[in-house]
């Protein structure tokens, strides 16, 4: 039976146990499994990376039928001798994992949750990943360094055997069912490409595309490279990174620009009205500064009017004077001259009435004045009596006479 | 600012420019008065968005919200 032909498997290595001799391991598929078994010797000759040959890895493996043939202790048993194992290749899940990705994005799928909006600032977040591992701590480390100190709603699923697919959409379908979950975390820890082909699986990333709630990936490492990413809104290549994308917003950063902001306001508010009450008191002193300006200019003006004006009048009383003096002088003059005039007038008048009175202008027209021995006019009969002789003055000279009281005539 | 802002980015974004347009020192009494009143609103939106986050991590377990539902239905 050792010598019947050669074949080649394929399969996922699930129950891997060593005795001293041989290692011992199921080869799975979607159909079943082969206990398989290889001499460690030979196992080492092939130089497989480490932890090639581990659960979960899947490989192809070259060898034919062979058979324990038990003792007495233990049954007899047929097995797959394998004489030859390398990692399957990866070039088999790649082509199919291409073949895939191709198709979803024909159909337009990885555009989907791309193009949702993503909350600066979930207040609940919902997260996919394995109850025990790392990437657990990770993602909590990640939020609390961002500041986030919201609310989590874990889904723990099982990340990386054949339940792994069905279990994760079925919790990122529960998940997004609820109202309060603004985005969702699936992450799960480095590993090969078979481990992580859970989250390559059709289904689950058909689910993920349709999703309303924005989802984050994180799975495995920088290289490693699912289909789940190219669906996803925003693929990460760490737990951590997973943080920073479903809280884009760094809570502690934001606490203190809003400070800066908050500040920024107040004070642009307070100094607004500050340096325009500032400004208006300024123009409010200009008008009085200008008054006092002008009234002092003003009053400079005043005194130089005054000054100037007392100037003007003392020079033009001075000038009315002199006019005055001229014109007054011409006036006296004037005046002087009419008297003159009429003085001589008067002076006629008053020589031709004082010579219509003159006693000798009496006398040549032949009348005679009588005179007492004093020479005093003797006027009535009486005081001719009484002087007994008088003077009589004619106009050519006086001659005595005496008075003869008989003569006297009624 | 009478309404809510649409999410806390859009809040900031126009709080970003409230305070560059003051900043420029080109806005009048008038104006610079809203926009302080508009920014102080946008600020108090921001921090109440804040504090939703700052009040300590909550871990809930789905299975367990889930579980809670079926017996309190009313409670969803």
């Amino acid at each position: 039976m050792r010598r019947r032909a050669r074949v080649s498997l394929i399969g996922e290595v699930t129950g891997l146990s060593r005795s001293k001799a041989q290692a011992y391991f199921e080869l799975r598929d979607a159909e079943g499994a082969v206990p398989c078994a290889i001499w460690l010797n030979e196992l080492e000759k092939l130089e497989l990376p480490e932890q090639g040959l581990r659960d979960g890895a899947e490989i192809v493996i070259g060898g034919g039928p062979d058979y324990y043939r038990g003792n007495s202790q233990a049954s007899p048993s047929f097995f797959f001798r394998a004489t030859h194992i390398r990692l399957a290749g990866e070039g088999d899940l790649l082509a199919r994992l291409e073949a895939l990705r191709k198709q979803l994005r024909s159909e337009g799928l990885f555009e989907l949750q791309k193009q949702l909006a993503r909350p600066a600032l979930p207040k609940t977040i919902g997260v996919v990943t394995a109850e025990s591992g790392a990437a657990r701590r990770d993602l909590l480390a990640g939020l609390r360094r961002r500041g986030w100190a919201g609310t989590l709603v874990w889904a723990f699923a099982p990340v990386q055997d054949r339940r792994a697919a069905p279990a994760i959409a079925g919790a990122i379908q529960d998940l997004a069912a609820r109202p309060e979950i603004e985005a969702i975390v699936v992450t799960r820890g480095g590993g090969s490409l078979a481990d992580l082909w859970a989250f390559c699986d059709e289904t689950l990333c058909r689910t993920v595309a349709m999703l309303r709630v924005p989802v984050v990936s994180a799975i495995g490492h920088e290289r490693d490279s699912t289909l789940i990413d190219d669906v996803a809104a925003v693929a990460c290549s760490t737990p951590t990174h997973a943080a920073e994308a479903a809280v884009p917003l760094d809570c502690d950063a934001a606490r203190s620009a809003l400070g800066r902001s908050s500040a920024a306001l107040r004070r642009v508010g307070e100094g607004a009205v500050g340096s325009r009450s500032r400004h208006l008191v300024a123009l409010a002193r200009g008008p009085a500064r200008a008054l006092r300006r002008e009234r002092i200019a003003l009053n400079q003006k005043t005194r130089e009017i005054r000054a100037s004006s007392e100037r003007s009048l003392a020079e033009r009383r001075a000038f009315q004077r002199r006019l005055a003096l001229v014109v007054l002088d011409r006036a006296v003059r004037r005046a002087a001259g009419v008297e003159a005039n009429s003085r001589r007038d008067a002076l006629r008048r008053a020589e031709v009435a004082f010579r219509a009175h003159d006693p000798e202008r009496t006398l040549e027209r032949g009348y005679a004045l009588a005179e007492d021995a004093g020479g005093e006019p003797v006027t009535s009969v009486a005081a001719a009596i009484v002087a007994g002789r008088v003077r009589l003055r004619f106009a050519d000279g006086g001659v005595g006479a005496k008075i003869d009281p008989e003569g006297r005539a009624e | 600012m009478s309404e809510k802002p649409d999410s806390y980015e859009a809040a900031v974004e126009r709080l970003e420019q409230i305070i560059d347009r003051l900043d420029s020192g080109q806005a009048g009494l008038r104006e610079t008065l809203e926009l302080c009143r508009e920014g102080r609103e946008l600020v108090t939106y921001c921090s109440t968005e804040l504090d939703a986050v700052s009040e300590g991590l909550e871990e809930l377990r789905l299975d367990e919200l889930a579980a809670k539902l079926e017996t309190n239905p009313a409670e969803s």
